[in-house]
């Protein structure tokens, strides 16, 4: 494969080097990314993506949700991504809610997209 | 007061001497350490209420079934039959008490759909009325009576799409169970949300003390301070006043009102501005925040039950369905589902289950996966809260509690509990004498 091969719609691929890491197909994937990364590998990957996040739902949002390719699909679970992250740069600035022990909630039921 | 706090104020004063039954005096928590109460509310509580197993949402046909181990209390299988009812039997063999629907791991819960129901062990099948169909090699047995041969029935009835099972022989009707102010959710179009988000928590806490965490309004300043502003003195000034909220009482169910932000006007797409690392930014830019998307679905006119007290920038409505469940219903067009499954005296699992109209959009879905992630982020400070406070309780150092107006549900539903554990060993006792 070329190593200008990208997995994302042709606007965004310069967000490709966080593919790999973030856009998880479950929640569950993404929530244990979280937790293992410092704060500071968070703090990097939302200050990639949220100034293109706008950008990104306007692409994604001229598609049929119901009907996205994989490309597109990666696009939309790098941004489950940053929403999942959002908390930990912004609100606790640490990967793990503090105080929070042990606790964590599995997930049961989610979208298939 | 702060300028929000001075608008959303009502001056309506206490609710709990309006309740001159439930007292104002100091409480105690023996009902949530002691494994003595914890026998006998299970005997009185769990295994005689109308207990909430799913939405009729996961028998969409005939055939469709799921099963549900209630820790303690029964392992049962919900069926939809061919007339299209839904019904409920224990999830037991009549031949040798195998349990006869699973897959992979007996423990765990499974669903499906089939015509029968075919035990693993030796053959036999059951109809989806639960009936036994089929005795493999029915010649070799002695006198079978195979009309009576069943995996053997629950009480199950449905109401508003939620499927609930009674295991008592001789249940109220669910209908009487509810009472005319819970049989108004029918109104509501619960069958519209079917975007389902579902969650689960094991957690180390009696389940009483994790329904006391999110029916009082005392404790988001601390429990979740961070989300309201840096330092606590600010949060303190963020939350609506005390006389903002709505609590009523239906017993043996109550109802909590919860004022909450409006949304955020419409905006046209790139208007966000620069990214920022700053939350209130993350939620302009998705339009969503904990109290729901910024963009409400059109489920047609709020009916008349949600927020009968009133309350100014209403947020949700909190019904708690004695004993275990509530269903908070949300003004931006969704609603909530928790439910405690009690396994011990000290532990409990925490389901937490959220249903919305299916996006129609790529920035919809994302609404709601902010609205998500959000919930599960305040519940797990939540969660620790309950943990901490149970191994407090269970030193007995300190016996007797305060109880503010704040937290009036908590007087009542732990009341409500112990009056129903008394009612039902009075009538034993009486049955015996």
């Amino acid at each position: 494969m070329p190593s200008t091969a990208t997995s994302l719609p042709a606007p965004f691929t310069d967000l490709e080097p966080w593919v790999a890491d973030w856009a998880r197909p479950t929640r569950q994937e993404r929530y244990d990314m979280r937790l293992s990364k410092t704060f500071d590998e968070l703090a990097a990957f939302y200050d990639a993506i949220a100034p293109r996040a706008e950008e990104a739902i306007e692409h994604l949002n001229a598609l049929d949700l119901n009907d996205l390719d994989d490309d597109a699909t990666r696009l939309l679970r790098l941004l489950y991504s940053m929403i999942l992250v959002s908390y930990a740069v912004n609100v606790f600035h640490q990967p793990r809610i503090p105080d929070s022990g042990s606790a964590f909630f599995t997930t049961t039921a989610e979208p298939a997209v | 007061m702060t300028e929000l706090q001075q608008r959303l104020s009502t001056g309506r004063g206490k609710f709990t001497p309006d309740y001159p039954d439930l007292g104002t005096g100091p409480v105690d928590y023996e009902d949530s350490i002691s494994p003595e109460f914890f026998a006998a509310e299970r005997e009185a509580v769990f295994k005689r209420s109308w207990l909430y197993v799913g939405r009729s949402e996961r028998l969409p046909r005939p055939g469709t079934f799921f099963t549900r181990e209630l820790p303690g209390l029964a392992s049962i299988v919900i069926a939809r039959r061919r007339d299209g009812t839904v019904n409920a039997f224990h999830n037991v063999c009549a031949h040798r008490g195998n349990k006869v629907v699973w897959q992979e791991h007996p423990q765990q819960e499974s669903k499906g759909s089939c015509r029968e129901f075919a035990c693993k062990y030796h053959g036999w099948r059951y109809g989806l009325d639960g009936r036994v169909t089929h005795v493999t090699n029915e010649q070799e047995f002695f006198g079978l009576d195979k009309d009576s041969l069943r995996m053997p029935p629950v009480h199950c009835e449905e109401f508003a799409g939620f499927i609930f099972v009674n295991l008592s022989d001789d249940p109220v009707p669910l209908r009487s169970y509810l009472g005319d102010r819970l049989l108004e959710l029918e109104a509501y179009p619960f069958h519209e949300m079917t975007q389902h988000y579902g969650f689960s928590a094991p957690i180390r806490g009696n389940w009483k003390l994790a329904v006391d965490s999110v029916c009082e309004w005392y404790h988001p300043p601390y429990v979740h301070a961070r989300f309201i502003a840096k330092d606590i003195a600010q949060a303190e000034k963020l939350v609506p006043p005390v006389d903002a909220y709505h609590y009523d009482l239906f017993t043996p169910h109550m109802l909590t009102s919860v004022p909450g932000p409006p949304p955020l006007p419409p905006r046209e797409p790139g208007t966000a501005g620069p990214a920022q690392r700053d939350q209130i930014w993350v939620y302009k830019l998705f339009r969503a925040g904990l109290f729901g998307p910024d963009d409400v679905p059109d489920i047609g006119p709020l009916p008349g039950f949600l927020n009968k007290g009133n309350i100014r920038s209403w947020g949700n409505d909190q019904f708690w369905l004695f004993p275990n469940l509530s269903v908070q219903i949300w003004a931006r067009g969704f609603y909530i589902t928790y439910t405690y499954w009690p396994q011990a005296v000290d532990q409990h699992t925490y389901d937490i289950d959220m249903y919305f109209v299916p996006p129609k959009n790529a920035q919809e879905r994302l609404a709601q996966e902010l609205v998500v992630d959000s919930t599960i982020e305040f519940a797990m400070q939540d969660v620790n809260t309950i943990e901490a406070t149970q191994m407090g309780l269970s030193t007995r150092a300190n016996q007797h509690f305060h109880l503010s107006d704040q937290e009036l549900l908590i007087r009542k539903f732990h009341k409500t509990v112990r009056d129903t554990v008394t009612a039902h060993q009075t009538r034993s006792a009486e049955k015996e004498g």
